[in-house]
C-alpha cells in the first residue's frame, strides 16, 4: 500500500503536468508544428494516465496479468482508431 | 453497486450470510424460475428462450422464402420485407445463436472447471433477464408502426431518421435500444465468465487443461468483451443521432465528415469478431463430440487451442474486408486481404485436427456425431466460399449478392447445426433421460438435406441482389466472371428449390422438439454418462447434476478428477470410483442467491428502453433527473431498514425533497408545471416509471450479497492475489476502455476526414464563438483532486478512521459536484448563449456526446458515492479493514473516469 505522502506527491505532479499541457498551447510553444504539439501534449496525458493507473489504481502491485488485460483494451482502441484513420488518408 | 452488506463486499472464504431472497423453490414452482440464480437453471432458461427466438427468427425466414417464391410482388409489402429481413438477421445472430451457446456454457462451464457456480450469480440472472427483455423490446418494435428496416448491418445513412419512413421511426429506435440492452447483458456475462474461469477452477486444473468446450467459451467471452463494447458505442452514437441529430449533415452518421464510413468501421470492428463469437462455441462442441465419438483425445489439442487463440486475436484486424467497396484506400484493403487470408490458416489446422481425430479413432455414428460431422462439412464449404470474398477483386463482384448470403449461412447455420449436435450430446446430462436415437438420426437426415436444398441454390443464383424484395426471375444463372450459362432456367426455379429446402430444414426441427419432449417422460434413465468415452468433469456427476454440482470438493491435484467421497475421471477415460481423497477439504455448501431483483431491474430496463424510443427531445433528461431524488430517498429508506435508522438515513430522506423541488423548479421554468407534465406523452411516463423503479431496485440490490465464496482450493493463475470482485471490475473497465476509445476514435476519424487543423474552423462556421481551455483545465484539477481524495478514503478506511473515510468520500463527492457545475456553466454558454448545439455539425456532436458520456460516468460515480457514504456512516468499510476493498473497487472506476478525462482535456480543449 502506497503511503499518503506518495499519493500527495503524485497529485501535485499531476496538477503540474496538466498546467503544463495548457501552458504549451496557450504560449504557442511549438508554433505551427501541429504534429509535434499533438505528440507532446498527448504524450503528457499518457504519462499522467500511466501514473494514475500505476499508483492510484495500484496496478504496480497487482498481478501483471491485470496490466495486460487493460493493455488489451488499449491496443484494441489503437487498432480501431489507427486503422480507421489510416483508411481515409 | 457492488457492496456486500453481509460479508463486507470482500473475498470471503466463508459461506456468508446469504439471507436475501429465501431458499430456492422446487423446479415445479414457477417462482423458482423467476428468482433462481443457479447456473444450471439459468442455462436452461437461456436455452429455452433461445429456442423460442429461433422459432421467431425461423418464421420470419419462412416469410422471406415465401416472398422469393416468385420474382415479383407476393405476400409482403416492400417495407414489410425490409423489416423481416432485418429482424430475421438480428434475431438469429444475436438472440438465438450466441444465447443458445451461452445456455450450454452456463450449464456446463462451472461443471467442467469444477466450480459451484459462476462468480456472480445474481449478475448471471440479470444477464439472462436483460437478454430476454431485450428480445421482447425487439418484438414490441413491430407494434410501434414498423420495426427497423435497414438490414442487420444497419448501414448508414439508411439507419437515420432522415432515411427511415416516418412510420418506422419509433420501432427503429426501439430495435436499436433493444440491441444496446442485449450488449449490456453480454458485457455482464463476459465479466462473469472471465472472472469465474480465471479464479474458480478446481485445484490442479491448469488453464490449458480446461475441456475444449470451456476453452472455446473463454476465447468467445474475451472477444465479446471487446467487440460488443464497440457495438455499444456505435449504438449510442446512433441513438444520439435519432434523438438529437437525425438530419443529413448533422450528428455522427449523417455527417459529411465520413459519417457513413464511420458506421461501417465501428460496426465491422464488432461484426467480424462476432462471426467467431457465434462460431467458437460450435467449434468447442465439435471438439468435445468428435473426441467422445471417436473414442480418443483430440489430435494436436495444444495446436488446436493455439489456433483458436490466434483467430480470436486476428479477428480484430480483418474488419475492413467487409468494406472493400467503400472509399477506404487500396493499401489498407491490401493489408486486410492479407490478414483475412491469414485467418483462414488456423481454421485449416482446426478442421484437420478434427478430421484426423476421427481417422485415428473409432467412430460411433450417434446423432450428436452426425450433426457435428455434417456441420464440419458445411463449414468447410462456407469457409472456402468466404475466402473468395476476402480477395479484393473477387469481392467487387460478389459483394451485395446471394453469394454472400449463401456463404455466411453456410458458416453461421453450420454453427447452429453443431450446436444442435451439442443439444443431443448433453441432453442426457441435463435431463437425466436419453433421447430417441432413431428420431435423432431422422432429424439429421432431414436437416442436412433441407440445409443444402436451402442454401446451395443461392450459390447457383449468386447474382441475385441481396436484400431485394423482387428479383429478375427470367435471367439464367451464370458461372461467376464468365458468360457461361449454368442452367437455361431462370432464377425463379432455384429460389423455389431454396424455399422448399427451407421448409424441410425448418420442419426437421419439429422432429427434434417432439423427440426431446417425449424423451423427457420416457424410462430411458441415464446415470453419470451414457457415452462410452468422456473426458470432462460433467460426466463424473449424476444426471442431472446435484444442486451444488459435486459430491465433494473437486480436485485435479493428482492429475485426475477426484472428490472427497466420490468418483474419479481419468483424462479422456471412463468415470470410475476412487474411494476418496484424504486431504480434500470439506465441500462448501452451495450458496443460495435467489433474488427477485435481477428480474425486476431488467424489467425496468425494458420500460426505460421502450420509453426512450418515443421520448420527446425536449423532455429527454427529465425522467433521469427526477429519478435522482428517488435514488437518494431509497438510500435513506432501504439503508434504515438494513442497517438501522441513523441520522444519515434521515438526512438522505430529507435531502431528497429539496433536490426534487429544485428539479421541479427548473422543469417549471422550461415547460411549466403542471402544464408541461400534462403535455408530456406516454413515453415520458414510461421512462420515468422505468428509471425510477430501476433506481430503487439498484439500491436494494446494493444491499444484497453479491458473489459466491471462492473455493478454498482453487486454481487462480494468472490472477492470484486479486479478489473476484476486483478482477470483475478490471474486466469491466477493459470493456469500458473500448467504449470510450470508440467514442474518441470516432472523433479522431471525423477530424482526420475534415483535415485536422480545419476542425476549429468548422466549429466556428457552425456557430461556435469561443471555446476556452480554462473550463477544461479547472475540471482537470477537480477530477485529479477527486482521484486523490478517493485514494485517501481507501487509505483512511484501511487505518480504521471513520472521520477520515467519511471526510475523504464527502470531499470526493463535492469535487464531482463542482465538476458537473463547471461543465453545466460551460454547456449553457456554448449551447444557449453561443447557439452551438448538439446538431451543429461534427465538432459540436463529438464534443457534446463524448464529454457527455464522460459526465454520465461521473453522475453514476456520484450516485455510488452517496451509497458508500451512507454505508460508511453506519460502520462499513473502515470498521473492518477487509471491507475497505469496496472503496478500492469504486476507486478503480473513479480513477478510470479520471484517466478518460486526461485524454478528453487535450483533445477537446487544448488541441481543439
Amino acid at each position: 500500500m502506497t503511503s499518503i505522502r506518495t499519493y500527495t506527491i503524485i497529485f501535485v505532479a499531476l496538477m503540474i503536468l496538466s498546467t503544463t499541457q495548457a501552458a504549451i498551447e496557450e504560449i504557442g510553444l511549438f508554433g505551427d508544428q501541429v504534429l509535434l504539439a499533438l505528440v507532446v501534449i498527448l504524450g503528457l496525458s499518457v504519462v499522467k494516465a500511466v501514473t494514475v493507473a500505476g499508483w492510484y489504481m495500484h496496478l504496480r502491485e497487482e498481478p501483471r496479468a491485470i496490466t495486460y488485460l487493460a493493455l488489451a483494451g488499449v491496443i484494441g482502441v489503437v487498432a480501431l482508431t489507427a486503422g480507421a484513420g489510416y483508411s481515409i488518408l | 453497486m457492488t457492496d456486500n452488506a453481509h460479508n463486507g463486499g470482500t473475498e470471503s472464504h466463508e459461506t456468508g450470510d446469504h439471507d436475501d431472497g429465501g431458499h430456492l423453490p422446487p423446479k415445479s414452482s414457477v417462482k423458482r424460475w423467476l428468482v433462481t440464480t443457479n447456473h444450471k437453471d439459468i442455462g436452461i432458461l437461456y436455452m429455452i428462450t433461445a429456442l423460442f427466438f429461433l422459432i421467431f427468427g425461423g418464421i420470419l425466414a419462412f416469410m422471406i422464402r415465401m416472398q422469393l417464391w416468385q420474382s415479383g410482388p407476393f405476400i409482403l409489402t416492400d417495407l414489410g420485407y425490409n423489416q423481416i429481413v432485418t429482424a430475421h438477421g438480428l434475431l438469429m445472430v444475436f438472440w438465438f445463436l450466441s444465447p443458445f451457446a451461452f445456455g450450454l456454457a452456463n450449464y456446463l462451464v462451472p461443471l467442467q472447471i469444477g466450480a459451484d457456480d459462476l462468480a456472480f450469480p445474481r449478475l448471471n440472472a440479470m444477464s439472462y433477464w436483460l437478454y430476454l427483455f431485450s428480445g421482447v423490446l425487439l418484438g414490441i418494435s413491430f407494434f410501434q408502426g414498423s420495426s427497423l428496416p435497414t438490414g442487420w448491418t444497419l448501414y448508414a445513412p439508411l439507419n437515420l431518421p432522415a432515411f427511415i419512413p416516418p412510420v418506422a421511426e419509433l420501432g427503429s429506435l426501439s430495435a436499436i435500444i433493444a440491441l444496446a440492452l442485449f450488449v449490456a447483458s453480454v458485457t455482464i456475462g463476459s465479466v462473469n465468465f472471465l472472472t469465474t474461469m480465471y479464479r474458480m477452477r478446481a485445484e490442479g486444473l491448469r488453464m490449458r487443461d480446461i475441456p475444449l468446450f470451456s476453452i472455446s467459451i473463454l476465447l468467445t467471452v474475451w472477444m465479446m468483451l471487446f467487440a460488443f463494447a464497440a457495438l455499444l458505442a456505435a449504438l449510442m452514437l446512433l441513438s444520439f443521432d435519432h434523438v438529437f441529430a437525425g438530419e443529413v449533415g448533422t450528428g455522427y452518421f449523417g455527417s459529411e465528415e465520413g459519417g457513413s464510413l464511420l458506421w461501417t468501421h465501428l460496426f465491422w470492428f464488432f461484426g467480424h469478431p462476432e462471426v467467431y463469437i457465434v462460431f467458437f462455441p460450435a467449434l468447442g462442441v465439435m471438439a468435445e463430440v468428435v473426441q467422445t465419438f471417436s473414442g480418443r483425445r483430440l489430435v494436436g489439442r495444444k495446436w488446436f487451442i493455439i489456433a483458436m487463440a490466434l483467430v480470436a486475436i486476428q479477428s480484430f484486424i480483418v474488419w475492413m474486408h467487409h468494406m472493400f467497396l467503400t472509399s477506404i484506400n487500396l493499401p489498407i484493403k491490401t493489408v486486410m486481404m492479407v490478414t483475412t487470408i491469414g485467418i483462414s490458416l488456423p481454421f485449416d489446422l482446426m478442421v484437420f485436427a478434427l478430421i484426423y481425430t476421427m481417422i485415428k479413432g473409432r467412430v460411433r455414428w450417434k446423432t450428436p456425431f452426425l450433426f457435428v460431422l455434417g456441420a464440419i462439412l458445411l463449414f468447410i464449404l462456407g469457409g472456402i466460399t468466404g475466402v473468395f470474398l476476402g480477395a479484393i477483386v473477387l469481392d467487387y463482384s460478389f459483394r451485395g449478392t446471394y453469394w454472400v448470403v449463401a456463404h455466411f449461412h453456410y458458416v453461421m447455420a453450420s454453427g447452429a447445426v453443431a450446436l444442435v449436435g451439442g443439444i443431443y450430446y448433453w441432453y442426457p446430462k441435463i435431463t437425466g433421460k436419453m433421447y430417441n436415437e432413431f428420431l435423432g438420426k431422422v432429424h439429421f437426415v432431414a436437416a442436412f438435406i433441407g440445409f443444402n436444398m436451402l442454401y446451395f441454390p443461392m450459390f447457383i443464383v449468386w447474382d441475385t441482389p441481396r436484400r431485394w424484395f423482387h428479383y429478375s426471375g427470367t435471367v439464367a444463372p451464370k458461372i461467376p466472371f464468365t458468360d457461361i450459362t449454368l442452367f437455361t432456367t431462370g432464377f425463379t426455379i432455384w429460389h423455389q428449390v431454396a424455399t422448399v429446402g427451407a421448409f424441410l430444414f425448418g420442419g426437421s426441427f419439429l422432429i427434434m422438439f417432439y423427440n426431446l419432449f417425449v424423451s423427457l417422460y420416457s424410462d430411458r434413465v441415464v446415470d453419470e454418462s451414457p457415452w462410452a468415452y468422456t473426458g470432462s468433469a460433467e460426466w463424473a456427476v449424476s444426471s442431472p447434476p446435484p444442486e451444488g454440482n459435486f459430491p465433494g470438493t473437486p480436485s485435479f491435484a493428482t492429475g485426475k478428477l477426484s472428490f472427497l467421497d466420490g468418483t474419479e475421471l481419468t483424462d479422456g477415460g471412463e468415470a470410475k470410483t476412487d474411494g476418496g481423497v484424504a486431504d480434500a477439504v470439506a465441500h462448501e455448501q452451495h450458496a443460495d442467491h435467489t433474488s427477485w431483483w435481477p428480474l425486476v431491474l431488467s424489467l425496468t430496463a425494458l420500460l426505460t428502453g421502450l420509453g426512450i424510443s418515443g421520448l420527446e427531445t425536449a423532455y429527454f433528461v427529465w425522467p433521469f433527473l427526477f429519478s435522482i431524488p428517488l435514488f437518494v430517498a431509497a438510500i435513506g429508506v432501504v439503508g434504515a431498514r438494513r442497517d438501522g435508522f441513523t441520522p444519515i438515513h434521515g438526512a438522505f430522506m430529507g435531502a431528497s425533497m429539496p433536490i426534487l423541488g429544485a428539479f421541479a423548479l427548473v422543469f417549471h421554468l422550461h415547460h411549466g408545471v403542471p402544464g408541461g407534465l400534462a403535455e408530456a406523452n406516454e413515453y415520458f411516463w414510461l421512462t420515468l416509471a422505468g428509471v425510477g423503479t430501476g433506481m430503487v431496485t439498484l439500491v436494494t440490490m446494493g444491499y444484497e450479497s453479491f458473489e459466491v465464496p471462492t473455493p478454498r482450493r482453487s486454481e487462480q493463475w494468472p490472477f492470484e492475489g486479486v479478489t473476484n470482485t476486483k478482477l470483475g471490475m478490471w474486466v469491466f473497465l477493459g470493456s469500458d476502455i473500448i467504449l470510450f476509445g470508440a467514442f474518441i476514435g470516432s472523433y479522431i476519424f471525423m477530424r482526420i476526414n475534415a483535415g485536422w487543423t480545419n476542425w476549429h474552423h468548422i466549429a466556428e462556421t457552425n456557430g461556435l464563438v469561443s471555446h476556452p481551455i480554462l473550463p477544461g483545465l479547472i475540471n482537470t484539477y477537480l477530477l485529479l483532486a477527486s482521484s486523490f481524495t478517493v485514494v485517501l478514503a481507501l487509505a483512511y478506511a484501511k487505518r480504521g478512521s471513520r472521520r477520515g473515510t467519511l471526510g475523504a468520500l464527502a470531499v470526493t463527492f463535492a469535487g464531482a459536484t463542482l465538476f458537473l457545475l463547471n461543465k453545466g456553466i460551460e454547456w449553457v454558454d456554448l449551447y444557449i448563449h453561443q447557439g452551438w448545439q448538439f446538431d451543429s455539425g461534427p465538432a459540436a456532436s463529438t464534443f457534446y456526446l463524448t464529454t457527455g458520456l464522460h459526465a454520465a460516468h461521473v453522475v453514476v460515480g456520484m450516485l455510488i458515492m452517496l451509497f458508500l457514504i451512507a454505508r460508511a456512516y453506519t460502520g462499513a468499510y473502515w470498521s473492518d479493514g477487509e471491507q475497505a476493498h469496496t472503496i478500492e473497487y469504486f476507486g478503480l472506476y473513479w480513477h478510470f473516469v479520471d484517466i478518460v478525462w486526461l485524454f478528453l482535456f487535450p483533445l477537446f480543449y487544448v488541441l481543439f
